[in-house]
């Protein structure tokens, strides 16, 4: 509404993530909004300064926000399939590394 | 597992949340946002920081609070936006101008629905910030959502008197305008109503639009159509009436669709026709000059189907529609059936006169073309009949969609009134029998066969079937004999179209005449090749030999004294037909005959066509000098016929178009006290001359008494027959399933009295077929 950006909500658009200890992340919009807090402060409609920007701060460490965008992306690419395809959940549980579990 | 064996995991606690927390101070700095938010300028605010902000205050057990002051900035923000946007806009309702009024409301829900834009996008704001609010404090605290809650301070604060009765009237207003035919700004409309529609009162069970609005629109709806309705019916004719209340549905229907809600398009339909359409109903369909039977006249198909349409909307316009096409079609069928009676009446008027007029010489033309007038009636009545049948069938299937109730009414009325002409079934008769003599002439087989399959749907009108049987046995009798019906096919055609409507005993003996016809052929054939090894009489003849029952002539033979040379042509076949069936007996019917004979005139010999009567007649002129007089009476005393037969005979001899006989004095009809002589001069270009017997054909008012008591004889038979038939089967039966058994069982052919069916009962007991029971109710069959 008061900036003059492209507004339109592209699931292809491009997302910064950034962490508590500078690292940054891009991913897709599609990504993204697999998570509600993220997809609410990204929302064009109410154009939040993270919105305007394309960014998201998330407060935690960079190792921290990276498996979470793992989870993100792959929990965006298996939504879409269907009931036939196993979903390797149990692989995912594998990669993520015991010393931040708690912090996840 | 590989991941457990990389080595000692070193697992960190989570880390801890901001040990200082002051829930004023977060809230001073939330609401400071908030406010902000409210204010368009969220893009300046963090979100994570907001989220955070109200986060935190929930997790330290301050939801409450910021539930709370949440819920009172957003009143707050309402009521500056009440008293900014919305009251200064508020229509002045002092101003008469409609078109300014209209404006004023449109600028007034233009308002409103902007602040209530407003308001929603800043509540969908704030519940994304809040929404760890929503999903642990509300929750625990059994509270509306903060979205929810927002929706329940618009209520409070903007739906309220003075705006919420404005929101009405303006609404109402722009509504009342389009009405009146002005074009107004839709999507404000729609847009309050859309607004009033999601907000619901009563924990959801009603919505805003259904408490205030609805009731209001469909009074005021009521009330205009109500004066609308009197209004377009004292104004308009009938199809303009039509179009415009036809426009109102369409354009109400669109309203509903457009701006207002679906719910209420059923009760605003039923208003439309309550108040618009049911209490005009009846006074449109019978306007004068324009009303259904101008409409039908002028084959005004689409108004038709408008009404139509329009009508079987409600419940009382299909009975409306079809009582007036009933009244239609008795006046049209009883005009049809004055005409044709009341000219007939006429005649008979008359005839009487007539009589007397003749002797002086005048009105000759009238009484002899009487009968020929009288077929003319008949078969215009049936034209009549038909070309009125068509015109409302034509309406029913372009206009009233071939609605079966609909038929069945037309089906009533058409019966009633062609049952109202006593007639019909004679006249129907002469129609057919006109249509299979003629039909050759100017029209084709196809056209022929197009009219009487019209004619079988008026056939099935007939009640009184038997009648009708009776007077066409009569005339396809006549056909046959005289050879004059256009093809075997087309009469074959006709009877079996009869057969599939009244079923196989009802043509027995018309199929019997055909079968007679068809053994006389070979029979006669027979005869010939015997007649070859004779020595055949001098007179040719050509025998059909017709079994009594079958035929609807009377047996007893009319006398006739024939000359010998034709005694002795009939004694030959006479002697041929007994050698061959024995037991048989032979009557001959002169009356029925007809011969051809050669006449030798003055100036040429001439072939003439005659009936058998005709030619005894010729022949009694055959011995006399040229000039020589014969009386009446010398002719009755020498040739034996009846008076009646005699006269006809006569007539059509002396008086018709060719003149064999020379009448003394001339005139059109046969006296007693003429005499005859024969016109030796007698000229004519044509070789071969057919002199027609002439004929009565629609019966006088003699005849039609004799056919009617013969007509009741064979229902008095059929009916005790029936009677018998079924208490043979049931041997006990009570009095009223009888005559209700026997009436429906009767109902094919004729539609029986009860008081004539308790008569035959009667008879019946007396005769000793039936007994009456103890109980005086029922019956018993005596074997």
């Amino acid at each position: 509404m008061t900036e003059d950006i492209d507004m339109r909500a592209n699931d292809t658009d491009w997302i910064r993530v950034t962490s508590t200890d500078g690292f940054s992340y891009i991913v897709k919009r599609k990504v993204a909004n697999v998570s509600g807090t993220m997809k609410n402060m990204l929302d064009t409609e109410s154009n939040y300064a993270e919105a305007i920007t394309r960014t998201c701060p998330v407060m935690q460490r960079g190792i921290i926000v990276e498996k979470m965008l793992e989870y993100m992306a792959f929990r965006a690419h298996y939504e879409t399939v269907g009931p036939k395809e196993d979903i390797p959940v149990h692989e995912f549980m594998e990669r993520l590394p015991p010393e931040i579990v708690l912090e996840l | 597992m590989s991941v457990t064996r990389r080595g000692k995991p070193k697992i960190k606690p989570p880390r801890k949340h901001g040990t200082t927390f002051s829930a004023e101070k977060t809230w001073a700095e939330l609401s400071s946002n908030i406010r902000e938010i409210q204010n368009h300028d969220a893009s300046n605010l963090s979100f994570e920081e907001n989220y955070r902000f109200a986060y935190n205050m929930v997790l330290h057990r301050e939801g409450k609070m910021l539930y709370e002051g949440v819920k009172k900035l957003v009143a707050e923000n309402l009521d500056a936006l009440a008293n900014e946007k919305v009251i200064p806009v508020f229509p002045t309702g002092g101003n008469t101008d409609p078109m300014h009024r209209s404006q004023e409301a449109d600028i007034f829900l233009k308002a409103l629905r902007s602040i209530w834009d407003d308001h929603m996008g800043n509540m969908v704001k704030l519940g994304q910030i809040l929404k760890y609010m929503d999903r642990v404090h509300t929750k625990s605290e059994k509270v509306p959502e903060i979205c929810e809650a927002g929706r329940h301070l618009f209520l409070k604060h903007i739906i309220r008197p003075p705006i919420q009765q404005h929101i009405v009237t303006a609404i109402l207003n722009q509504v009342r305008f389009e009405r009146d035919g002005y074009s107004i700004n839709r999507s404000p409309v729609k847009g309050c109503v859309d607004v009033l529609l999601s907000l619901e009162v009563n924990d959801g069970s009603i919505t805003v639009y259904k408490r205030d609005l609805e009731p209001a629109f469909l009074r005021e709806s009521e009330a205009f159509y109500e004066t609308e309705g009197v209004k377009l019916s004292e104004t308009c004719d009938a199809p303009e009436f039509l179009r415009r209340v036809e426009a109102r549905f369409e354009s109400e229907d669109s309203r509903t669709h457009h701006y207002l809600a679906r719910q209420t398009g059923s009760p605003l339909r039923s208003i439309l026709k309550d108040h618009l359409l049911t209490p005009h109903l009846s006074t449109i369909v019978s306007l004068q000059n324009s009303g259904l039977d101008n409409m039908i006249d002028t084959d005004k198909a689409d108004d038709l189907a408008r009404l139509y349409r329009l009508f079987i909307s409600v419940s009382t316009g299909l009975p409306c529609l079809k009582r007036s096409l009933k009244d239609s079609i008795a006046r049209r069928g009883s005009e049809i059936n004055r005409v044709s009676l009341g000219t007939e009446s006429g005649d008979m008027d008359i005839d009487p006169v007539g009589d007397e007029v003749d002797r002086k010489g005048k009105g000759k033309a009238r009484s002899v073309t009487s009968g020929a007038q009288k077929l003319a009636l008949a078969l215009k009545w049936v034209q009549d009949v038909l070309d009125l049948r068509d015109k409302f069938v034509a309406v029913w299937e372009n206009a009233f969609n071939k609605d079966r109730e609909v038929e069945s009414a037309l089906n009533e009325a058409f019966q009633e009134f062609i049952d109202g002409n006593g007639k019909s079934p004679e006249y129907i008769s002469l129609f057919i029998d006109d249509n299979l003599k003629k039909g050759l002439k100017g029209k084709t087989d196809s056209e022929v066969d197009i009219v009487l399959d019209k004619t079988i749907t008026v056939f099935r009108f007939l009640t009184d079937k038997d009648v009708f049987e009776r007077y066409y046995k009569g005339h396809l009798a006549k056909r046959l004999l005289q050879g004059r019906s256009v093809s075997d096919d087309a009469e074959r055609g006709m009877l079996a179209k009869l057969k599939v409507e009244c079923g196989f005993q009802f043509t027995q003996k018309l199929e019997g005449m055909f079968h007679d016809m068809k053994i006389s052929e070979d029979t006669m054939q027979a005869y010939r090749t015997h007649l070859a090894k004779t020595t055949p009489p001098e007179i040719d003849l050509e025998v059909i030999v017709m079994t009594s029952t079958f035929w609807p002539m009377s047996h007893s033979a009319s006398p006739c004294t024939f000359t010998l040379d034709m005694r002795k042509s009939c004694k030959s076949f006479e002697q041929f037909y007994l050698s061959r069936h024995s037991g048989r007996r032979l009557t001959w019917q002169p009356s029925l005959g007809n011969a051809d004979v050669r006449v030798a005139f003055n100036a040429a010999k001439i072939e003439l066509n005659v009936s058998t009567f005709a030619l005894v007649i010729l022949l009694q002129f055959q011995d006399p000098a040229d000039d020589a007089f014969l009386t009446y009476s010398e002719l009755r005393q020498a040739t034996n016929i009846e008076d009646h037969e005699l006269q006809r005979n006569l007539q059509s001899l002396a008086c018709a178009k060719y003149k064999i006989l020379k009448k003394h004095p001339p005139g059109r009809d046969i006296d007693k006290d003429d005499s005859f002589s024969f016109n030796a001069g007698f000229t004519s270009n044509l070789r071969k001359i057919k002199i027609s017997t002439i004929s009565s054909k629609v019966e006088s008012g003699e005849e039609r008494k004799e056919t009617r008591d013969r007509i009741d004889e064979e229902r008095r038979h059929q009916t005790e027959a029936c009677i018998v038939r079924i208490m043979k089967d049931r041997k006990h039966m009570a009095h009223n399933d009888l005559i209700n058994e026997v009436t429906r069982q009767l109902a094919a052919r004729f539609h029986p009295d009860p008081l004539n069916i308790k008569k035959r009962i009667e008879g019946l007991i007396e005769r000793e077929y039936l007994e009456r029971c103890e109980d005086r109710k029922s019956y018993n069959y005596c074997a």
